[in-house]
């Protein structure tokens, strides 16, 4: 009984995992090597080897989505985390009304995607939105936002919804920072803007680091914004993967097809966050070396 | 740290213009869903115009008491999607809580064999985009996780409930709310280890003294300890059951459709009516609205916890 | 308007209850049975869900409807007709889904159901359908296996069937005495005159967003400036000058229009012109009933009708719905009747008096439709030109259909060359159409 009761505790979870993702993820594998229709079960399915995978890797338009998504996730970690920390830094007071002011800064970011998508829709329409109305009033000429400039516009629907994660994170871990590095710093006659350079951004950076890889994981998740604001257009430009994925699946009926994009959209993924995961050790190591000369300061 | 001093007044600007950016968007959307679309359309922004309820009448018009008259028919029927989205939603949290808190509890005091293996298993299969999961979720809940017609619980599940064909795990609630378990459990594990690990030992201990098994010290000293976790981690597994729109489209049928679904369908091409839609935008950001102005100290702790001590 | 509906809705009722007590009815047998049924989210079948309770009280069917936008309904559909026991007893496809369904053996002929005494109706009228509508919409098996032909028969009855017609606001031309266009330089010289004319206002509102929406605002034009997709060995003539033309016309459709036209999906474009953004809409008829409603629109009476304008050739679309009975349907028969009493003279008016399009001759004659909706009478005329090849109805049109869309939305968003985008398209569609087996026989 004793040894069996951790697996007792952990056998639900682990049935359910296996059963809904593992699986699955080898079901998706195992099709995306066969021409898969969805009326077919995938024994009646044709086996094709990697044609599928080959057939992708040749398609333009393929590269070209896959292009936009990581075009999609780099501006919008590297934006969302500029203006999080940044405003992180800046908001690092004792000031009343700090929660009153967190708990709106979260607001957008448990608000359904769809809506979100839908909320922007309206305010990017040409004529009768929000944004060009306000532009139009100040002289301005309107911009085609879901035209020319529809990626960015993407960007920025989720750029205003995630920063706030970003924000809370690094508030977080700026206000677990020890405080006599920073004091020891000012008695040294550092400037604010070298104790943040010199000192808080590389203590935080362990966070940082982390907070980046969460974000980075969730771009490659996002779907619903899009499919609601642009569905991917104007031509590929706001395609991403995941779009793609869906539309080849339930519009084009290519399953086969589709399971090989996620093969490839999966494969792009663990790369990605294995690299990041390497640079993370560095980088903790760097921080703790720093950590403790800082003690060792003292 | 700096303390409370007077600050230049340029930062309360700052202050505002963040807070007008972050909360903008939703009362736009609150104050337009109060419109009537020739209004919205006409371009009077600003307050000046009359409140209605209309929109909501034609997105809730299956649970209203009367037929409103504006409606020629009621064609939108959010009331029952709600319900749906309620169901689905709070069953998928409360399981997953379970579990997962168990899974987590497990990972963080016992040592055991493939500890390591599961624990890394959960914090890979965290990355996996609700895409990838689509095709083979979506092949193997219509074609493979079925019960034939003609069996024995198949002929009593089809003479219960109705319906036609063989039963399949799509097109039910239950079919979407493990797909939802699956998702969240990894994040919620991963929340809860890091409440877990602050639970002392020495209460544990001093339970198991007194003769309580394993199971007692979980559910009696444990449970109620990390009981700010558990918080946090419901918000989050809820808010991506209530928000979910892609696996829930795939896996739904006409009865079993969650609202988000409903609110894409809306957006049809042929009538984008700018008022209802906002209304029933409004009608799915409402639960998610109400727990972060109630519990936004829980929140901001899970998330921090899941970040920062992770 | 709507109480006229009821009385009519009434008076004709009352006259089946009084037919239906002197023998056994057709529908007595079916009485109390639920039919399951699958339309799409469009002005038509929200016109046939006001009509649909008349149906009911008469027959005593019930229907229940999942009514979902036409791209959701067809993902439903592939599901539900893959499956051995459908849920639908009575689906709404769009006409380019025809090719699939029957060419996967999914939909049921009709020839049963017409032959069958206990079912069809004498007084049917099968003559007065619209013909290009039957054969676009109903028919599979004739020439290029789409069309009309002797070795095709009956898979489907239209039911919210459109074409193409220009609408243009009377007051707007009056006012710069403008004439309405005729052709196609007449129409492109009047699109890009009016935002000279009215600063602010967009000419021609089209739809153009990626995807469906500028493929079928390029095919609209493509039909009347003389050009086609396919040649009749199904190589692709897209490329051809005719083509180059028609997406030429698309682009300064789109330049002269509303703002941001190039994003603007059928909502969007519809929504401009009800919100008097745009001086002329063309596209297809179903919009008429949104524009003369007040709550809708802006521009109730201020709209004109013609036809849609000539190129080379007259050449309208013909789209819109069908329905049609699925082969894994449980209650066929009752589907049937529905099917039957919706598209029936009484049935087509009723709809057609609720904002509905009309799939019949007598229907478009008739006076009480015609006095409440002037326009029928040049819809009736457009439906003389009304192509029924102006899109090739194939399997494997879905897949050629979205590049031509995003394709086309590249021309009109990052100034692809026009020529180049089309060479391409041709390229992909022939590999396409060589792959499902379309040059065997060459």
């Amino acid at each position: 009984m004793n040894r069996m009761t951790p697996y007792l505790f952990m056998a639900p979870a682990a049935v359910i995992i296996v059963i809904t993702l593992l699986y699955p993820l080898g079901y998706m594998v195992y099709g995306s090597f066969r021409d898969w229709d969805p009326s077919q079960t995938i024994g009646e399915t044709e086996w094709v080897g990697l044609r599928n995978y080959i057939v992708l890797y040749g398609d333009p338009a393929f590269r070209e989505s896959m292009w936009v998504t990581l075009k999609f996730a780099f501006w919008v970690v590297t934006v969302e985390m500029i203006l999080g920390v940044g405003l992180a830094l800046l908001l690092d007071r004792n000031l009343r009304g700090m929660s009153l002011l967190r708990t709106l800064f979260i607001l957008p970011m448990m608000i359904a995607p769809v809506v979100v998508g839908l909320m922007w829709r309206y305010m990017y329409h040409p004529t009768v939105g929000t944004i060009n109305r306000w532009l139009k009033e100040f002289g301005f000429s309107g911009v085609d936002w879901l035209g020319q400039h529809a990626l960015l516009s993407v960007i920025i629907a989720d750029v205003w919804q995630w920063t706030p994660f970003i924000f809370i994170l690094s508030l977080a871990a700026l206000q677990s920072l020890p405080s006599s590095a920073i004091e020891a710093a000012r008695m040294d006659g550092a400037t604010n803007w070298q104790a943040i350079w010199h000192i808080k951004l590389p203590l935080m950076m362990p966070v940082l680091i982390v907070t980046c890889l969460l974000r980075l994981i969730d771009a490659f998740k996002v779907l619903e914004v899009i499919l609601v604001l642009t569905e991917g257009g104007p031509g590929l430009s706001t395609e991403i993967l995941a779009l793609r994925i869906s539309r080849t699946a339930t519009e084009f009926r290519e399953l086969g097809t589709a399971a090989a994009m996620s093969g490839y959209l999966m494969l792009l993924l663990m790369t990605l966050t294995a690299a990041m995961f390497i640079y993370t050790k560095l980088v903790e190591r760097r921080a703790q070396r720093l950590a403790r000369m800082v003690a060792e300061a003292e | 740290m700096p303390n409370q001093d007077r600050q230049h007044p340029a930062f309360y600007a700052v202050l505002v213009t963040l807070v007008f950016m972050a909360v903008g968007p939703i009362c736009l959307m609150f104050i337009n869903s109060f419109k009537l679309d020739v209004d919205i359309l006409s371009g009077t922004s600003g307050l000046l115009f009359m409140p209605t309820l209309q929109n909501y009448e034609t997105a809730l018009c299956d649970v209203l008491p009367y037929e409103p008259d504006h409606l020629e028919y009621c064609s939108l029927k959010i009331g029952g999607s709600f319900t749906n989205s309620l169901i689905i939603s709070i069953v998928s949290t409360a399981l997953t809580l379970v579990i997962g808190c168990m899974a987590a509890y497990a990972l963080v005091r016992f040592r055991f064999m493939g500890r390591d293996v599961a624990s890394m298993t959960t914090l890979a299969v965290r990355m996996l985009p609700p895409a990838v999961l689509l095709v083979p979720v979506f092949g193997l809940w219509n074609n493979e996780f079925c019960i034939d017609k003609d069996s024995f619980v198949g002929e009593l599940i089809r003479d219960t409930f109705g319906g036609r064909g063989d039963i399949c795990l799509a097109g039910t609630h239950s079919g979407i709310i493990l797909v939802y378990i699956a998702m969240n459990l990894p994040f919620v594990i991963w929340i809860l280890q890091s409440f877990i690990v602050q639970v002392p030992r020495q209460l544990e201990e001093a339970a198991r003294m007194d003769g309580a098994g394993p199971f007692q010290v979980f559910f009696l000293v444990v449970l109620p300890l990390i009981r700010p976790g558990l918080a946090a981690a419901a918000i989050f597994a809820f808010r991506i059951a209530w928000n979910e729109y892609l696996l829930a489209s795939a896996l739904s049928d006409r009865d079993t459709k969650t609202v988000p679904i409903l609110i894409v369908n809306n957006m049809s091409e042929f009538n984008i009516e700018w008022g209802v839609i906002m209304a029933t935008g409004m009608l799915l950001a409402i639960p998610p609205i109400i727990f972060t102005l109630l519990a936004s100290r829980q929140i901001i702790t899970g998330m921090t916890a899941g970040a920062v001590k992770g | 308007m709507r109480q006229s509906l009821k009385t009519l809705a009434a008076a004709t009722g009352l006259a089946i209850a009084s037919l239906g007590s002197a023998h056994a009815g057709p529908y007595d047998e079916f009485a109390g049975t639920t039919l399951v049924v699958n339309f799409p989210a469009h002005p038509h079948y929200n016109a046939v869900m006001q009509v649909l309770p008349e149906f009911t009280k008469e027959t005593g069917i019930e229907v229940e409807v999942d009514q979902l936008p036409y791209l959701k309904m067809r993902e439903r559909q592939t599901l539900e007709l893959g499956q051995e026991d459908g849920d639908y007893d009575l689906i709404a496809y769009v006409v380019f889904s025809k090719a699939d369904y029957v060419y996967a053996d999914q939909l049921e002929n009709l020839a049963r159901y017409f032959m069958n005494p206990k079912l069809a109706d004498p007084s049917y009228d099968s003559d007065d359908l619209i013909d290009g509508y039957v054969y676009n919409i109903g028919f599979a098996g004739g020439k290029k296996g789409y069309l009309e032909g002797k070795t095709g028969s009956l898979f489907g009855i239209p039911f919210g069937s459109e074409t193409s017609v220009l609408g243009y606001r009377k007051d707007i031309f009056d006012k710069h005495g403008l004439k309405v266009p005729e052709t196609y330089d007449e129409l492109l010289e009047t699109a890009c005159k009016i935002p000279e004319l009215e600063p602010g206002m967009g000419g021609l509102s089209s739809r153009a967003a990626s995807g469906h929406h500028a493929s079928h605002a390029f095919l609209l034009h493509l039909a009347p400036l003389g050009g086609r997709v396919f040649d009749d060995a199904w190589k692709p003539r897209i490329n051809d000058e005719a083509g180059v033309a028609a997406a030429n016309a698309l682009k300064t459709i789109v330049d002269c229009g509303p703002e941001g036209a190039a994003s603007y999906g059928f909502g969007e474009a519809l929504g401009s012109f009800l919100n008097g953004d745009t001086a002329m809409f063309l596209d297809t008829t179903v919009v008429a009933g949104q524009i003369d409603d007040p709550s809708k629109s802006q521009v109730v009476g201020k709209v004109g009708w013609a036809m849609h304008p000539m190129g080379v050739r007259r050449g309208s679309q013909t789209g819109g719905f069908g329905i049609g009975i699925p082969k894994n349907a449980l209650n066929k028969e009752a589907a049937f009747l529905l099917m039957q009493w919706l598209t029936s003279k009484k049935g087509d008016k009723l709809v057609a008096m609720a904002g509905g399009n009309p799939s019949r001759f007598s229907t478009h004659a008739d006076e009480d439709v015609n006095a409440k909706f002037p326009h029928m009478a040049t819809f009736g005329e457009a439906l003389k030109h009304a192509d029924p090849d102006w899109r090739p109805i194939i399997p494997v049109w879905g897949k050629i259909n979205a590049d031509i869309g995003t394709t086309l939305s590249k021309v009109l968003t990052e100034d692809l060359d026009i020529q180049e985008a089309l060479d391409g398209v041709a390229e992909r569609a022939e590999a396409i159409m060589d792959e499902a087996g379309y040059y065997t026989w060459q």
